[in-house]
């Protein structure tokens, strides 16, 4: 067998992602990147860069702002469209709830996860977007395994599963109708090792909470949760100190961290080559509500 | 010394309770794919059902009704690595709707997985695999004889169905085989090899998927034109061809056409996401700059100015309908090639491949997951090749315009003059 050098899997894969980004940009009339400040939305936005350097990026991003952030997170964000010098909307769901489109969750267990998918689907319909990009891999969850990379929502934002549009040779049929859109995910073929590979390749910067660091936490259904102002706690949960790095950046009330001492992105990357926990599963507390929790999530509209 | 590709696309497929779901899972489990919750998962989901084992086949079942009756109904995909070798694995169901979903996973695979059991050796959906494999230029078959231990572990029942099945595959002019005796269920030769098997020496699958020679840019140079990019450079105004090489390699200096416009030029720069390269080749992204400024627009097709490929606007094409409604002719309908989206009408419908006897028939319909041969009328011309001959030009999507529906898959067997 001759030689597997010369060109590695990363290069296939930023290969096949910018093909996608570019195939929406050119197809959809008005597309939008999903950008969160996390980490899969971060080597996205740094492929759509690419896709179309040196010119700037042909559609805007759009943070969906749960209000429940990690400040560091929309530091970072702030930071980032700066840097980039891109045209960043918000969309926020504490607007959402002042407007009475949603009703704020109460209790210990609250979360604005699934109010998310109302500001989402009002601000798609408010800016006529036609095009989600959005970082979701395969490699992610049992329902994503199972999702095309032009993955049609219906007038109502809803994804029908066992309609889906094939994608033989990676032609990707890109009609719609009018109040339809499409989310389309570059990275599908991609895993975590994978975009911790091609953060490390590429120098990219991340957002700090993703590095150990010294934070307040307890302990919910056996993850550690961030001990955030925002959080009711249920009697029993102590509060204490640990050294800790998120794996994925969410709501702060559903997304857990995890014990480390990972500084730097070649120990992270270390750490996620030997890790026996997936990512959704160290760290979504949303996850775990049923089996079938996020494909019916993503049934009604959600990311 | 050809570059051997860093990622193969590979499909499995096979019939109802032949282990497929469980082959899946041993490969993603063996090779460190699946982590202790997904694991942890998979035995709740098993003692639900009340299995007395792990039931690997639970992974990779994914939404709510495939769990609840115990079938697939979509395609999914798993990504692996083979000793550094990544394999994006579709896994195509089974079922009724076998070949539409075949069609989706396997179109582009550069090997099958295809399952046969043991004890029921070939059945007439394991030669419809093999047929469906030959028209989709799979070349390459890895033919797990599965439920090795239901038949004692035993050589001739092994040596019978690979030569039974070698001979299927000649009979369709079809893929090369690699049989492997093996059992998903105990684990045997999928990464491992067991001493209950004494007598057999050859390769795993995975070893398999690990060697398989699949050498890329070892086709003439082509570059369907997704995006033309446009930028101030000191005051001039710079424009780039932005897409992705589908085959071959190109090099600054070379000549080449826009097609179908015909236009010539010569490669002044190849600037790779950024940085700047004297050469790039298949599968990268690129933007090509030219010499001069010529008339390109998305959807032309770059290539070599004495290797293109034909332009034509009729075609006759290998066609799997996928839809629910039956394709009659003439129909309109739109096809997708690449970057290019033009109106397309089916003017005749010359047979429908019977795939159980191996022959084709005369018919005025194609049924959802038929296959056919069919002539194409499409309203502009087009950079085309025969699929056999280069699949990126040779392979199309049709649409309904009406339902904005994929309904059928495209392969080009000839160019037609007019």
């Amino acid at each position: 067998m001759s030689t597997l050098t010369e060109l590695g899997t990363l290069d296939v894969l930023e290969a096949e992602a910018v093909h996608i980004i570019r195939e929406c940009a050119a197809e959809c009339e008005r597309p939008v990147l999903l950008f969160s400040g996390g980490k899969d939305s971060i080597v996205l936005a740094h492929l759509a860069t690419k896709a179309f350097t040196p010119a700037g990026l042909p559609f805007p991003l759009m943070h969906v702002d749960t209000g429940h952030n990690f400040p560091e997170v929309i530091e970072y964000r702030d930071w980032y469209v700066q840097e980039i010098d891109e045209r960043l909307i918000v969309a926020s769901v504490e607007e959402s709830i002042a407007a009475g489109r949603v009703q704020d969750e109460t209790g210990p267990r609250a979360s604005r996860n699934r109010l998310q998918t109302t500001t989402l689907l009002d601000a798609i319909a408010e800016h006529q977007f036609d095009a989600c990009f959005g970082g979701a891999r395969r490699d992610e969850e049992r329902a994503r395994a199972k999702e095309r990379v032009f993955s049609h929502r219906d007038m109502f934002g809803q994804w029908d599963p066992r309609n889906q549009r094939p994608e033989p040779w990676g032609i990707y049929n890109t009609k719609l109708r009018k109040g339809e859109h499409f989310r389309v995910f570059p990275l599908s073929n991609w895993t975590e090792v994978d975009i911790w590979a091609y953060i490390q390749r590429e120098g990219l910067r991340l957002p700090s909470i993703y590095f150990a660091h010294e934070r307040e936490v307890f302990t919910r259904d056996g993850m550690l949760m961030a001990a955030a102002d925002f959080v009711e706690r249920l009697p029993g949960e102590e509060v204490s100190t640990a050294t800790v790095r998120f794996r994925t950046v969410g709501d702060a009330t559903c997304t857990a961290c995890t014990l480390s001492t990972a500084g730097t992105v070649e120990q992270v990357l270390a750490e996620t080559r030997e890790s026996d926990v997936s990512e959704r599963g160290a760290s979504r507390a949303d996850d775990r509500t049923s089996e079938a929790a996020m494909e019916d999530r993503k049934r009604g509209g959600y990311f | 010394m050809p570059v051997e590709s860093p990622m193969l696309h590979a499909v499995a497929v096979g019939s109802v309770d032949d282990g497929k779901s469980t082959l899946i899972g041993r490969l993603l489990y063996e090779t460190g794919h699946l982590n202790a919750d997904e694991i942890a998962h998979v035995e709740e989901a098993s003692r639900k059902r009340g299995r007395k084992f792990l039931d690997l086949a639970l992974l990779t079942d994914g939404l709510r009704a495939e769990r609840e009756q115990g079938i697939t109904i979509d395609v999914a995909y798993r990504s692996f690595d083979a000793d550094g070798r990544r394999i994006l694995l579709g896994d195509a169901p089974g079922h009724e709707q076998y070949t539409r979903n075949m069609v989706t996973a396997a179109a582009g695979a550069d090997v099958a997985i295809l399952l046969v059991d043991a004890m029921n050796g070939l059945t007439s959906q394991t030669r419809r695999h093999l047929a469906i494999c030959a028209m989709l230029g799979v070349e390459d078959v890895i033919a797990c004889v599965n439920k090795i231990d239901l038949v004692g572990y035993d050589e001739g029942r092994f040596t019978e169905l690979a030569h039974e099945l070698i001979a299927a595959s000649q009979a369709v002019d079809g893929p090369r085989i690699t049989a492997i005796p093996l059992s998903a269920l105990e684990g045997i030769n999928i990464t491992q090899r067991s001493e209950k098997l004494p007598w057999y020496s050859g390769p795993t699958v995975l070893e398999v998927l690990h060697d398989l020679d699949r050498p890329i840019a070892d086709e003439a140079f082509r570059m369907p034109v997704q995006w033309v990019t446009r930028y101030d450079e000191g005051g001039a105004d710079v424009r780039a061809l932005a897409g992705r090489i589908t085959s071959g390699t190109v090099r600054v200096g070379d000549e080449v056409v826009a097609l179908p416009g015909g236009s010539t030029s010569t490669v002044s720069a190849i600037d790779v996401l950024g940085e700047p390269r004297d050469m790039a080749s298949a599968p990268l992204s690129v933007a090509l700059h030219l010499a001069t400024d010529i008339d390109v627009s998305r959807g032309d097709v770059i290539a070599p100015v004495d290797d293109p490929p034909q332009v034509a606007a009729r075609v006759r094409a290998t066609i799997a309908w996928l839809d629910e409604a039956p394709l009659t002719a003439p129909s309109r309908l739109e096809v997708r090639q690449s970057a290019r989206l033009v109106p397309a009408i089916v003017e005749e419908l010359h047979e429908r491949l019977d795939l159980d006897a191996m022959r084709n028939e005369q018919a005025d319909a194609l049924e959802a997951n038929d296959l056919g041969i069919a002539t194409l009328l499409l309203a502009q011309p087009l950079a085309v090749q025969p699929y056999a001959v280069n699949r990126e030009m040779g392979s199309m999507v049709l649409v309904d315009p009406g339902s904005n529906r994929t309904v059928g898959a495209v392969m080009v067997t000839e160019v037609l003059a007019g």
